[in-house]
């Protein structure tokens, strides 16, 4: 029996050396892009990943890819430890966790041709006895990718195709290693509005069809409401509010939440809600605030929000947020 | 039948590399320049009149005669046939170039490789080694080595090819850089690919390109070389090169006696070679470099005279059954964009909606005529405050562009220069178009604008690296401030913004239109986001207007299919485990485009007369248009 939580992150920081300030600092300062994440993720369960740019989010998802080494913190992988791991190690776990870039002109190769593309992690992992039987798995994950025929779109490169199409080939180039993780960073957020709900929509599937979880970092609530599960808002390189996805956007706790919900542009102006819209932009991770690291911004904050760090507190089994607000 | 594929897959992609270098009269010129002499020197034996290595007794009467019908070039100093040399000549100089140029490409790409994509230690011994390398001039460097050394071809060959590698080494190591920084180098690893894997597949392939160019042009150099190190008497006496026989024709009084063909003839064969090489990397470079393509701006071509548009309406801004055909030669022109209507007034929004490829962009930027020159008006009008900007010379023009219309584009990151404080372009900008804006002012002008948007006066003196993503999108708003503007054209400016700093941006144009009076076009492909602001919202497809209507009746009465479907991909919170509908299908390519409704493929609700009936745009009430054959049946 497989345990239940197919991913397990604990505490997990990651602080980048920023150098110096001055010649004659003694200190060096640090960028604390991800600062004591703690998240379970089940199997074929669909977690959002939500906050602005420069809340870890990214990091976060280098660090589960084993493409950034964390400062402090675990993460387990079938109730193994995979923080640290031998190279051959860490190649055989990239078969069961894989990634969908942002930037789909960017993140394929312009000189492969589709093909060469999507049979690539397969000739990388030696998987496949014969020509026939990787063909044979080249052109299932295509079509399960939604490039149906496949045959139409094997040889061709990826400036034939449009931002959708490329998107769907990343999605193929993952599905091909037969992965039980999908890490996707912002998979949507270049294509336009009319494909956004197709790749979405394709996400959705495979998590029923071939069982696979997902991870969905974005900065937009909006689009990932209708399939998450659960939703974990960040903030500076914290978890600040975590629940069901009904939970979060329901009985919204945390103040930074309930910003990013009131601004998520509704497509109809009859529906016109207040907006909340907090002044300035996330601040600089070297130098995080004191006390609650959202209070600067904060439209609510108390005094009290300066000096001390909030804890979690649950809401539900599956709702917590940290805000004193909702200490009593 | 898999290595056949392979070969029919090569054979295509080099089809396609002959097909654009064809195009390029530099590089064909190179190219046959080189083949001839590479022709002369692979048929030497057949070509060449005399065996230069006979050892027939030459007389005096034989030495540097002047061409003649027996020797075409003359002879030289040893009574031999010049044209024979030359033609032998031809085989030792490019053996030595191509020879010394494999080598020199040979360890100046391994050295930029290693360098740029191991980085750290590495990269600073290599890249240290070759600064020093680079320091030290060549050719003294190769007349003491190969003076130490035996003189034979053997050693010129390696001298030549060892000293010659600093240069690709920097580009080879500058363009790694470039590729593995890219995503799909990162997307590689993260599907478990180890170095050589990324190496060989990923960045070799885009490199090799500028390895190519970089050969043809070492390989001129190591011809040069040669020639000069055989003038200076220290090549292989026993080969002889054209280096070589100018060495002997200069030591042994050609000069003197007036024998000039001794020497012109392997001078012009070193610049033959030498220009052919050249021209021939150029041409390489055109194809394989798509960064050296050129912009032209849409030249002045008052259209078409259409006697019945007269004069505008008297809204500030007027276009009237614009179209834009972009004109390639040999090919059917796309048509970008087809009887666009709209107007707009002071202090007005308007939303321009569509797909990427829909036209919308080329719509904005053909407004001011600053679309490429393939890109061409060829029907209607566009009338700013009642004074048509399609018929305007230039000049006239350019007293209404950023003065009266301005643009904020998308991606501010690339918009701005780097070097320069966000203050200094700013004041710029408002130099550039009012050169006699007072010096004292300025200052106290660019602070003026920031504030206007919500820029403290302090980042002034900042770079666009110091900004943020949406400080940097408010600095470009700033400048497109700068004049006083009436119109403001905003593309697609929170596209990459969160959706945070997008609901800024938006509160700011929002205020700045209120403050200003400004009027502002928005361009986006998210009906979303200009559902908060917009007055009016004109849905663009395939380059023609799907639906035009006041903001309310886009989203709560939308007649197009089109529009329909676009509202009903949108996530709705308020149910949030519904399904979302999706356009099946892609937007059509303008090369393209299908015969009757350009959204007949994708639309749900199309019938026969769709796909081969343009619909025309119906009045479906006070201000509300669509183009649907349906509304036309319904009425």
């Amino acid at each position: 029996m497989k345990p239940e939580n197919l991913l397990e992150i604990r505490g997990l920081k990651k602080y980048f050396d920023a150098g110096r300030p001055t010649l004659f600092s003694r200190q060096n300062k640090y960028v604390h892009a991800v600062d004591g994440v703690s998240l379970t993720l089940r199997r074929s369960e669909v977690i959002a990943l939500v906050g602005e740019s420069g809340c870890g989010k990214s990091t976060l998802s280098l660090l589960l890819m084993g493409l950034e080494e964390p400062t402090a913190g675990n993460i387990l992988f079938e109730g193994r430890d995979i923080t640290h791991l031998k190279d051959h190690e860490r190649k055989e776990l990239r078969r069961k966790i894989q990634m969908v870039f942002q930037d789909p002109y960017e993140s394929l190769n312009p000189t492969q041709t589709i093909e060469e593309i999507v049979n690539e992690p397969l000739q990388v992992h030696g998987i496949g006895h014969s020509k026939a039987e990787r063909d044979e798995r080249v052109k299932k994950a295509m079509e399960d990718a939604g490039l149906k025929p496949a045959e139409v779109y094997l040889h061709r490169f990826p400036h034939e195709l449009s931002g959708g199409q490329r998107q769907r080939v990343v999605i193929a180039a993952a599905l091909v290693l037969e992965p039980e993780i999908l890490l996707a960073d912002e998979p949507v957020s270049m294509l336009d509005v009319s494909i956004r709900a197709e790749i979405i929509n394709l996400l959705a599937e495979l998590r029923i069809t071939r069982q696979i979880a997902v991870i969905f970092i974005t900065h937009d609530l909006g689009s990932v409401g209708f399939f998450a599960d659960r939703v974990a808002v960040m903030y500076l390189g914290r978890i600040v509010e975590i629940g069901t996805m009904l939970e979060v956007l329901e009985k919204t706790q945390h103040p930074y939440t309930k910003a990013l919900i009131s601004v998520i542009p509704v497509p109809n102006p009859r529906l016109r809600r207040e907006r909340i819209i907090l002044q300035g932009e996330t601040p600089n991770p070297i130098d995080v605030p004191s006390g609650c690291r959202f209070h600067p911004r904060c439209p609510v904050a108390l005094a009290t929000c300066k000096e001390s760090d909030p804890p979690f507190i649950s809401q539900s089994k599956t709702h917590s947020t940290a805000c004193l607000l909702l200490v009593k | 039948m898999e290595s056949h594929f392979v070969q029919n897959q090569w054979k295509d992609r080099w089809l396609k590399f002959w097909a654009v270098f064809k195009k390029s009269r530099i590089g064909i010129v190179g190219l046959v320049m080189l083949a001839v002499i590479i022709l002369l020197a692979v048929f030497a034996p057949l070509i060449a009149p005399y065996d230069s290595s006979s050892t027939e007794s030459v007389t005096i009467d034989d030495i540097y005669n002047p061409p003649s019908a027996t020797h075409w070039f003359g002879t030289d100093d040893a009574g031999q046939d010049v044209f024979s040399n030359f033609v032998f000549g031809a085989r030792i100089s490019l053996t030595v170039g191509f020879f010394a140029a494999f080598i020199s490409v040979f360890i100046g790409g391994l050295l930029g490789l290693v360098a740029g994509f191991f980085g750290g230690r590495w990269e600073n011994f290599l890249m240290r080694f070759t600064d020093i390398m680079l320091v030290i001039p060549d050719l003294p460097l190769m007349v003491v080595i190969v003076a130490l050394t035996k003189p034979s071809l053997m050693n010129i060959i390696f001298v030549i090819g060892l000293l010659g590698w600093t240069t690709t080494a920097r580009v080879v190591r500058s363009q790694t850089l470039a590729v593995k920084s890219r995503k799909f180098v990162l997307r590689a690893r993260a599907v478990g690919a180890g170095n050589g894997h990324i190496i060989s597949r990923h960045i070799l392939p885009l490199v090799m390109p500028i390895l190519v160019v970089q050969a043809v042009l070492v390989v001129s150099l190591a011809i040069l070389n040669e020639s000069a190190l055989s003038f200076l008497g220290l090549g292989d006496p026993t080969a002889l090169s054209w280096g070589q026989m100018l060495n002997y024709a200069f030591g042994r009084g050609a000069m003197s006696v007036g024998a000039w063909w001794a020497l012109v003839v392997p001078g012009l064969g070193i610049v033959w070679v030498v220009l052919g090489l050249t021209l021939l990397g150029q041409g390489l470079e055109q194809v394989l470099n798509p960064r050296l393509e050129t912009h032209h701006l849409m030249p002045h071509k008052p259209t078409v005279e259409d006697k019945a548009a007269g004069h505008g309406t008297g809204s500030l801004l007027e276009v009237r059954n614009l179209s834009i055909h972009y004109i390639n030669e040999g090919k059917p022109p796309a048509r970008a964009v087809e009887n666009i209507s709209f107007t707009l007034n002071k202090g007005e929004l308007i939303g321009l909606v569509g797909e990427s490829g829909c036209g919308k962009t080329t719509l904005m930027l053909a407004l001011l005529r600053l679309l490429p020159s393939a890109g061409q008006i060829v029907g209607g009008k566009v009338f700013f405050n009642g004074a048509d900007l399609t018929a305007m010379n230039d000049e006239a023009l350019n007293k209404i562009r950023w003065k009266e219309i301005s643009i904020v584009f998308q991606g501010a990151m690339n918009a701005l220069n780097p070097v320069r404080t966000v203050g200094d372009q700013i004041a710029e900008a408002i130099l550039k178009h009012e050169p006699s804006y007072p010096r004292e002012k300025l200052g106290a002008r660019v602070t003026e604008l920031l504030d206007l948007v919500g820029i403290a006066a302090d980042h002034k003196e900042h770079f666009p690296h110091q900004y943020s993503g949406g400080m940097r999108q408010r600095a470009m708003i700033a400048m497109a401030l700068a004049c006083n503007p009436q119109v403001i054209i905003a593309d697609e400016p929170t596209t990459a913004l969160d959706v945070m700093i997008q609901a800024q941006i938006l509160e700011l144009l929002d205020k700045l239109r209120e403050k200003l009076g400004l009027a502002i076009i928005f361009v986006t492909h998210d009906l979303g986001v200009v559902a908060e602001i917009c007055d009016r919202v004109l849905v663009m497809y395939g380059g023609v207007t799907a639906e035009y209507a006041e903001v309310d009746t886009i989203y709560n009465e939308a007649k197009h299919p089109y529009t329909q479907e676009l509202l009903k991909a949108f996530p709705d919170l308020t149910k949030p485990k519904k399904k979302l509908a999706s356009i099946p299908g892609y937007p059509p390519r303008l090369e393209d485009l299908p015969a009757g409704c350009r959204f007949a493929p994708r639309c749900p609700v199309a019938f026969d007369r769709c796909r081969s009936e343009q619909p025309s745009l119906h009045e479906l009430g006070k201000s509300h248009f669509a183009s649907c054959h349906l509304l036309e049946e319904s009425k």
